[in-house]
């Protein structure tokens, strides 16, 4: 919806920090645009007029060229099309030059949806939901053919390439609900692989970030992440020839690590893997595990200890080492607005007393 | 004042041999054919620009996939062929030379000579077509050798050193770092990974050292660690740009050969003389532009891997 | 004198020998030298294409009408985008004036026998011939839909249809092309009659020379790339797989490196054409020749510099994306040039509005909005924007129909009397350019603001506050499509029933004018020496105006009498 109420819609909404940028060079360019047609349109009709024929085949006088007015009739183009040049350079310098302290998401897209994710690591098809007067930068790639994200309100969009990342950003002025197209041809349901933006206020924004709960437990939704969304059970879960350690049964043992140390395998252990998997390698495996940091959020980190420890039967009703005290609230406090920013932050914050994690022989 | 009276157009006065209706003169035909072939040259030019292009994208991504790819190909054969089809293009050389001076023996004796040259370079070009097929480095699937398990006359690819006759065979028949391979499906098939072993330690020996390419170290790794099936992927790339740009330019020389085989039977026939000897020259022009092709083609290909291998970026 | 011939009054005279008459069979025809011929079949061959194209045309802007996609499913729509873009780029608006105006007069406007090279010229329509028929055998097998530009990796690894057989065809079609251009090159250089100068030639060779440059340098780099895509397509090599390795940005470098120097291909011809109809129908000669000649010349070689202005979301570097900004600023210029040159032709003229000259004012005003939209498409910051957009869809038909096909139209009113003999009914001539001026600005203007508004390039369906536009949009399509179908019926009708023409019915100083209409085939029965300066109009010129007067006041007369 255009939002407008207009019969013929002129102009889409201005919903972005910089879209009227982008409307002031497209109305300096009809200003100039006109500037020139006048005069031409003109001289063409007052000539077309003023000397149409009177005596067939006549022959008017010859006129030599004037070199006075090709060269001003070509500085003058030029120089206003080197304005045209920098204006443009401008805007799309400001379009693609992302604030420092813009919120991050990412965006995948493939034929024929957007898959977004949040930094905190709300899910969404199709959609996206941003607080209005932050900073949204977008790191976007796609899993197939070329696509691209394109945002009319906001007068931005950039293609998304297969096997790198593009990147976007911007910051919606307006709460409303704004039109999502894909804007590179991409295949049968080109034209259907749209949906919307919704820019809300920033309370509104929290409730929703916060509201995306799935009614799991804990355990309910570590195995949920496991087996389904971050194929931790593709390595971890496939009996005795498995690539990864084995998880069953390790809670609060001791584990051997490659180059001779050991650790126990308490809470601090699970995450760490999970973060930072290099640092600690069981013994007789190989360090290929990917590291999940950035891709999972606190209550999802929190989840996935929980599930892991309910695989070892002792740990089961043990809650000495307590899991961080939201387990049975996944809900984090709706006050802290910053959480979701700096899950780096986060995480070292809860990784303390660790020496250096790259090191492979780290000891606790 | 318009009119002029003196020419007439067309059938009256005589012709000189070859002369062409819509031309006035032979002057005229002359020019307009050589400016003809040139612009024809220009585009062929243009053409051969996009697989270099994409040669030198790829090229500055992966260089020690080139590197390798490059080194496993045999200079020799390579160099063979830059000498012969230099010689061939003496001899075409002197078949305009002897087509001015109306001396037809000469002219058929060095045409072919010319293509007989060709036909060797073409020789060549099949001799190491067979060879990749043999190593399994032909880049599609089911165009190799196929190699079942147990075959006795399996063996791995593997660089051949620069050098020439006895020594390169006498090292082949040595055995070198011979080992069986199978290859059931016909597939491209790639087993040295000596070199990029060794740029990859080096790369993690000094990490600041500019060994690598970004490109590459984004491209031949998984998880930290060299993957070989990704460097193979890009050997493969390699060896895609070598079948399509040599492939192409045996197709310009088979064209070649053909209009060798026209300009021979002409010269056979006492067509050329110094009045009219414009097709020796343009097929001289096509011949030589045939050449130089080749000759940007070889040192890209053929000696790549010797120049990182001295120590080169 | 052979002028005194050329217009001497041809209607009451026995016709003679032209190269129409001169021989009827088939093999005549197909087996021609005769440039004259090769242009006349390359006439009804575009025109085929151009029906066409136009069909696929007319399902694009039914399908619109309606946000959803009811009339045609996508899968169809966008194998008609991309077949309306492939037939009406490579077999209709880049031969178009080339092969058809310029095969049929560069010789005579230069005053040669023939074009340097007709074997070659002959090789060219016959492999325009065997490469179209390739990509219709692929569009009756059922098509392609990757759009007309191919992009990698869609083409590459995801489409299903007949990817293969199609580029074929337009890899084939590309050598027409080329052979078209190198015959042209070599022409202009060395078959002009004594005393035609570079300086003395006609605009519209001048511009020819400049599309033949761009033809021969552009066109192999096309070839090469549909080459590597059906490579990558059959053989899965991998350049422009990222996942073996390749950069999909690649193929895009690759395409618009020809692609765009591809639309200069179309539209100089254009404006050759519009120079000649602009100073001959105001019987001035063109103010500014020199800057007109080079301004040509200028657009050739920076048009080769400017492709990456297609490219400026891709992802592509924003310093590459400056540097292509600027170049698409500057190339802007030598247009601008053109337009004010043309415009101050006018001036002191003596205009007569034939219908030539209705389609070269129309011209002028629809070029300009192209062109000016063209500005708004190198902006970088707006371009963002408007990429994708319908708004590149309203500026390029404005550049290639506004421009090239209402030049094109314009030529073949203008010259129809001397390739055919037969004068076209005027009335009906005029009704037609008014109708498609009319109904091609009803059609696409509305295109821009959709464009501003959001609305993307190649979407079968759209949202519905978007429709009303886009009911305009198909309304004016409707009169553009009447007026573009009527040419070939009052066209076609002289052809049968027209007034013959004499030779020179325009009393125009051009060497193709002191010839027989139509002409011999040897074009000039005496090759004429050059002694005057291009466009002068006056009876100093061998012009014998009075008596031109006086037959058309004897005509006048007659038909009161009758």
């Amino acid at each position: 919806m255009m939002q407008s109420n207009q019969w013929i819609p002129l102009f889409p909404e201005q919903a972005s920090s910089f879209a009227w940028q982008v409307d002031l060079l497209y109305g300096y360019l009809i200003v100039i645009s006109v500037v020139f047609s006048i005069p031409i349109v003109a001289a063409v009709f007052y000539f077309g007029i003023r000397y149409r024929e009177v005596e067939r085949y006549s022959t008017p006088d010859e006129m030599h060229g004037s070199m006075v007015l090709e060269t001003v009739w070509s500085i003058i183009p030029f120089v206003v099309s080197m304005t045209i040049f920098l204006g443009g350079a401008i805007v799309f310098y400001n379009q693609f030059t992302p604030p420092a302290d813009s919120m991050d998401v990412y965006v995948v897209g493939k034929q024929w949806m957007w898959k977004i994710q949040h930094e905190s690591g709300q899910r969404e098809i199709n959609e996206l939901h941003v607080p209005v007067g932050r900073n949204i930068k977008l790191t976007m790639t796609t899993e197939d053919v070329l696509h691209d994200f394109d945002v009319p309100a906001f007068r931005t969009k950039v293609d998304v390439v297969p096997g790198r990342y593009t990147y976007m950003w911007f910051q919606p002025t307006k709460p409303g609900k704004y039109r999502l197209f894909c804007a590179e041809y991409c295949g049968l349901n080109h034209s259907g692989m749209g949906g919307w933006v919704y820019v809300m206020e920033q309370r509104d924004f929290d409730n929703w970030l916060s509201g995306n709960v799935s009614g799991q437990t804990p355990v309910e939704a570590g195995k949920d992440l496991f087996e389904n969304k971050l194929g931790c059970a593709s390595c971890h879960a496939g009996g005795a020839t498995q690539r990864g350690a084995k998880l069953e049964g390790i809670y609060n043992e001791e584990i051997k690590l490659v180059g001779g140390a050991t650790v126990k395998a308490d809470d601090n252990y699970i995450r760490n893997s999970i973060l930072n998997p290099a640092s600690q390698v069981v013994e007789g495996y190989q360090p290929i595990m990917p590291t999940f940091k950035g891709q999972v959020t606190e209550e999802q980190l929190n989840s996935l200890v929980v599930y892991i420890k309910s695989l070892s039967p002792t740990a089961a009703g043990a809650t000495s080492s307590s899991p961080p005290a939201t387990a049975a609230n996944t809900v984090p406090a709706s006050g802290n607005t910053n959480r979701s920013t700096n899950p780096q932050a986060n995480a070292n914050a809860a990784i303390r007393g660790t020496s250096n994690p790259n090191a492979p022989n780290s000891n606790r | 004042m318009a009119t002029h009276v003196g020419e007439h157009n067309d059938h009256g006065h005589a012709h000189a041999p070859g002369l062409q209706h819509q031309f006035e003169d032979m002057k005229q035909q002359e020019e307009s054919v050589s400016i003809g072939m040139w612009m024809f040259l220009v585009q062929e030019i243009m053409f051969f620009g996009g697989l270099f292009t994409a040669y030198l994208v790829f090229r500055s991504k992966y260089p020690m996939a080139f590197a390798v790819g490059s080194n496993h190909l045999d200079a020799f054969w390579g160099g063979l062929n830059t000498l012969v089809l230099i010689v061939s293009s003496l001899t075409m050389a002197l078949t305009v030379y002897y087509a001015q001076k109306g001396n037809r023996n000469m002219q058929v004796i060095l045409i072919l000579l010319t293509m007989f040259f060709g036909a060797v370079f073409l020789g060549v070009k099949a001799i190491e077509y067979t060879d990749k097929w043999n190593h399994g480095t032909v880049p599609i699937t089911g165009l190799n050798k196929v190699v079942r398990e147990g075959h006795g006359d399996s063996h791995a690819s593997k660089p051949i050193e620069f050098s020439i006759g006895p020594k390169a065979y006498a090292a082949e028949a040595a055995g070198g770092e011979e080992h069986a391979y199978v290859n059931p499906r016909g597939e491209f098939q790639w087993n040295d990974y000596d070199l990029i072993e060794k740029k990859v330690a080096e790369q993690k020996a000094d990490p600041n050292a500019y060994i690598l390419t970004t490109d590459e170290k984004n491209g031949y790794f998984s998880y930290g660690e060299l993957d070989r099936d990704k460097f193979r992927d890009k050997v493969r790339i390699f060896y895609w740009i070598y079948f399509v740009m040599t492939g192409l330019h045996a197709l310009h020389m088979v064209v070649g050969l053909g209009l060798m085989t026209w300009l021979g039977w002409m010269a056979f026939r006492n067509t050329y003389s110094a009045e009219y000897y414009m097709p020796v020259e343009m097929s001289g022009l096509y011949w030589h532009f045939v050449d130089i092709v080749w000759i940007f083609l070889f040192p890209l290909l053929y000696l790549l891997g010797r120049h990182f291998i001295a120590g080169g970026h | 004198m052979q002028t005194q011939e050329a217009i001497r009054p041809s209607i009451t005279d026995k016709p003679r020998q032209n190269y129409l008459t001169n021989g009827y069979t088939i093999k005549s025809w197909l087996l021609t030298k005769d440039h004259k011929r090769i242009a006349i079949m390359y006439l009804i061959s575009v025109s085929a294409f151009f029906m066409m194209g136009g069909l696929y045309a007319a399902a694009i802007r039914l399908e619109l009408l309606t946000p959803a996609s009811d009339l045609l499913e996508s899968g169809t729509y966008n194998k008609v985008f991309t077949q309306h873009g492939i037939l009406m780029i490579f077999f209709f608006l880049i031969p178009s004036i080339p092969a058809v105006l310029g095969n049929f007069l560069i010789p005579l406007m230069i005053g040669a026998k023939d074009l340097a090279l007709p074997r070659i010229n002959l090789l060219s329509l016959y492999i325009y011939w065997i490469g179209g028929g390739l990509v219709l055998f692929a569009l009756m097998q059922g098509g392609v839909d990757t759009g007309w530009t191919f992009y990698a990796p869609y083409s590459t690894t995801f489409s299903n249809t007949y990817v293969m057989l199609v580029g074929l065809g337009i890899f084939v079609n590309g050598f027409s092309s080329i052979l078209t251009g190198l015959n042209f090159i070599v022409t202009i250089h060395t078959m002009r009659a004594p005393g035609m100068t570079w300086f003395r030639l006609p605009l519209f060779v001048w511009a020819h020379y400049a599309t033949s440059l761009v033809m021969i340098l552009g066109t192999p780099v096309i070839a090469i790339t549909i080459l590597l895509l059906a490579l990558e397509r059959a053989g899965g090599i991998g350049i422009f797989d990222p996942a073996i390795g390749g950069d999909p940005i690649l193929f895009q470098h690759l395409f618009w490196f020809y692609s765009h120097p591809a639309v200069y291909i179309m539209i100089l011809p254009g404006m050759g054409v519009i120079s000649e109809l602009i100073s001959n129908f105001s019987r001035k000669k063109i103010f500014g020749y020199e800057f007109i000649a080079f301004s040509s010349i200028a657009i050739a070689v920076f048009g080769f510099l400017v492709w990456g202005h297609h490219m400026f979301v891709s992802g592509q570097s924003m310093y590459a994306g400056l540097v292509f900004s600027f170049l698409t600023m500057v190339v802007a210029v030598p247009s601008a040039i053109k337009m004010f040159n043309w415009a101050a032709t006018l001036y002191k003229g003596s205009i007569s509005f034939d219908t030539p000259m209705l389609y070269a004012i129309g011209f002028l005003g629809l070029f300009l909005i192209g062109g000016l939209t063209g500005l708004f498409l190198g902006a970088m910051g707006l371009t963002v924007h408007l990429t994708d957009t319908y708004f590149v869809v309203a500026h390029f038909h404005y550049v290639m129909v506004g421009g090239q096909v209402i030049a094109y139209l314009g030529g073949i009113h203008y010259w129809w009397p001397k390739m055919t003999g037969k004068m076209y009914s005027e009335f009906w001539g005029k009704i037609s350019a008014m109708l498609v001026f009319i109904g091609f600005n009803l059609t696409f203007f509305p295109q821009f603001i959709l464009g501003y508004i959001g609305m993307p390039r190649r979407y079968a369906s759209y949202p519905e506050e978007m429709q009303v536009l886009n009911i305009f949009s198909t309304a004016g399509a409707s009169v553009l499509g009447v007026g573009l179908v009527m040419p070939l019926i009052y066209l076609g009708k002289s052809l049968i029933n027209g007034k013959p023409a004499g030779d020179n019915p325009w009393m125009l100083p051009g060497l193709e004018w002191r010839t027989q209409s139509p002409p011999p085939t040897e074009n000039f029965d005496v090759m004429p020496v050059v002694t005057w300066e291009a466009y002068e109009f006056g009876e100093e010129n061998g012009l014998d105006l009075e008596a031109a007067r006086r037959r058309d006041r004897e005509m006048a007369s007659d038909f009161q009498k009758n």
